[in-house]
C-alpha cells in the first residue's frame, strides 16, 4: 500500500488534482441548487462520489487535493466562506480513498469495486469525524452535537452516494478507459 | 476546450493591486472572520462596507455579473436565509441553544427572535465574503493566477494545481450547464421526485458521468502535453514572475489585512466581543 507509486506526486497527480478540485467545486456548487434527496437532517451531496472515485481511480494525493481545494472553492463561491476543518475533513476523505488505488486492476470487476467502495466508507468515516470533532474546538459544540448533529448525518449521507454513485462511476470509467487504450 | 473567465483589463485601483495583495487580503478577511467565529453586527456591518466598496471600486459591469448576482441572492436568501431563518442551524450553538421568544410559527416550527436576527446576520455575513470573492475571477488576468501562487512561496507543482484548479473551474461549470440542457432535451427529468433515494441518486448519473469521463479524457490531453514539455524534471521558468512587484497600495492593503485578520482574534479572544447576541433594540421591536 505503502509503494512508492502511491504517493508519487508528479504531472498525472497535479493534473488530475486540480481536475478534481474543480469538479468538486462546481458540483458541491450546483447541489445547492438542484433539489437533492434529503431525509430528516441527512442529505445526499452527489459530489462526493466524485471525490471518492478520484481517489479510487488516481491516488491519495488526487483525492486530498481534490477535497480540500474543492471544498474550499465550492464554499468560496457558493458565499460560504472558509471552514479549514471542513476542506481538511473532505481532503481526508479523498486521500483515505485513494489508498485503494494501487490495489484497483479492473474497474469493472466486483472485488474491485466493493474494495473500492468500503476504502470510501472508510474514508467518509474519517473526514467526517475529524470535521466533526474539530468543530468542537472551533465552534464549542458538545460531544453530543459534534457526534449526533453533524457526524452521523454526513457520514450516512455520504456513505450512502459513495455506495450507489462510486460503482456507477467506476463501471463508466472503465469503458473510457478501455476505449482510449490507457 | 478551456473557458476562461470573463476576464477584461480596467485601469483601476483594484487592478493595479498586486495579484498577491489580492489574494492575502481576500483571505485574511475570511479567516478573520471564520475562524474565530465572528457574528456580532458590529463588526460584520463595517466589514460589510468595506467589501461592498471594494466591490464597487473594481468597477464590473452590472451586465457581467447579473447571472452571478442572481445565483447568489436565491441561494442566500431563499436557501441559507430561509434555512437559518427556520432551523437556526448553520452558525453558533447559542442560536438555538439559548431560549428565545417565540415570534410566530410555521408549520410547526417556532421563529424565535434569535433565528430572525441570526439569519438577519448570516445573510449580511454571507454577502460580505461574496463580494470579496466574485471580483477575482473578472478582474484577475487568468495568467498570473500560477506565478502568484508561486510568488507567495508554494512549490511549482502545487502552483500549478492551483492554477489549473482556478482555470477547470468555470469550463465544468460550463460542461455541467451544457450536459443539464442536452439530458433535459432527451427528456430527462431533474425535477421528477419519484422513488426512494437510492433510486432518486441513480437518476442524478446522467448529469454526473458525462462531466466526470469527459474531464478524465481532458486530463490524459493536459498531461500529454505537459510531459511533451517536461513538466516536473527542471524547476520552472515563470515568466510573468517579474512582472509581480509590491508597490505603496499594496503594502497598504496587506497592512489593513493583517489588522483585520489579527483584529479578529483580538476582539473574540482578547476582548470578547464578536459572539452571537441580538441587539436590544432588536428584540424591542417584537416586544
Amino acid at each position: 500500500m505503502n509503494n512508492s507509486s502511491t504517493w508519487e506526486f508528479g504531472t498525472r497527480q497535479v493534473v488530475y488534482g486540480a481536475i478534481g478540485a474543480a469538479l468538486y467545486g462546481v458540483l458541491s456548487w450546483a447541489s445547492n441548487f438542484v433539489p437533492l434527496p434529503a431525509a430528516g437532517n441527512v442529505t445526499f451531496r452527489p459530489a462526493v462520489a466524485v471525490l471518492i472515485f478520484f481517489g479510487v481511480a488516481y491516488g491519495p494525493w488526487v483525492g486530498f487535493l481534490a477535497g480540500f481545494i474543492g471544498n474550499t472553492l465550492g464554499d468560496a463561491i457558493s458565499g460560504w466562506g472558509f471552514f479549514w476543518n471542513w476542506s481538511v475533513g473532505n481532503g481526508l476523505m479523498g486521500l483515505v480513498a485513494g489508498l485503494v488505488a494501487a490495489q484497483i486492476k479492473d474497474f469493472r470487476a466486483q472485488g474491485d469495486i466493493v474494495k473500492a467502495v468500503i476504502y470510501g466508507i472508510v474514508g467518509v468515516a474519517v473526514g467526517m469525524l475529524f470535521a466533526s470533532f474539530t468543530e468542537m474546538i472551533t465552534s464549542g459544540i458538545d460531544f453530543n452535537t459534534a457526534l449526533v448533529g453533524y457526524f452521523v448525518p454526513a457520514f450516512i449521507g455520504n456513505a450512502v452516494v459513495t455506495v450507489i454513485l462510486v460503482p456507477i462511476l467506476m463501471i463508466a470509467f472503465a469503458a473510457v478507459a478501455s476505449r482510449r487504450g490507457r | 476546450m478551456l473557458v476562461t473567465w470573463k476576464y477584461r483589463p480596467r485601469n483601476t485601483f483594484i487592478q493595479r493591486l498586486d495579484p498577491r495583495t489580492r489574494l492575502l487580503f481576500f483571505f485574511c478577511v475570511i479567516f478573520g472572520l471564520t475562524l474565530p467565529d465572528i457574528w456580532d453586527y458590529r463588526v460584520i456591518l463595517p466589514l460589510f462596507a468595506m467589501s461592498l466598496t471594494l466591490y464597487l471600486l473594481a468597477r464590473i459591469e452590472w451586465k457581467d455579473v447579473k447571472r452571478v448576482w442572481l445565483f447568489i441572492f436565491v441561494l442566500v436568501f431563499m436557501i441559507v436565509g430561509l434555512n437559518a431563518l427556520l432551523s437556526g442551524r448553520g452558525g453558533p450553538a447559542s442560536v438555538t441553544n439559548t431560549a428565545s421568544p417565540v415570534v410566530f410559527e410555521v408549520l410547526g416550527i417556532d421563529v424565535t427572535i434569535a433565528k430572525i436576527w441570526f439569519a438577519l446576520t448570516q445573510v449580511v455575513r454571507m454577502i460580505t465574503m461574496t463580494l470579496l470573492a466574485i471580483p477575482i475571477p473578472y478582474t484577475m488576468d487568468p495568467n498570473i493566477y500560477g506565478t502568484a501562487f508561486r510568488k507567495l512561496g508554494s512549490s511549482d507543482k502545487v502552483s500549478f494545481t492551483m492554477d489549473l484548479a482556478f482555470r477547470f473551474l468555470p469550463t465544468f461549470a460550463r460542461d455541467f450547464t451544457i450536459t443539464m440542457d442536452s439530458q433535459r432535451a432527451r427528456g430527462y427529468e431533474l425535477e421528477k421526485v419519484k422513488g426512494g433515494i437510492a433510486s432518486r441518486l441513480r437518476k442524478l448519473a446522467p448529469l454526473i458521468i458525462p462531466v466526470v469521463m469527459q474531464s478524465t479524457v481532458t486530463g490524459e490531453e493536459v498531461i500529454d502535453a505537459m510531459d511533451l514539455r517536461a513538466f516536473g524534471t527542471n524547476p520552472r521558468t515563470w515568466i510573468k514572475a517579474d512582472d509581480l512587484r509590491y508597490k505603496f497600495a499594496d503594502y497598504i492593503m496587506l497592512g489593513l489585512a493583517l489588522i483585520l485578520l489579527v483584529g479578529g482574534f483580538v476582539l473574540r479572544f482578547g476582548l470578547g466581543i464578536g459572539e452571537f447576541f441580538i441587539p436590544d433594540f432588536f428584540t424591542n421591536l417584537f416586544l
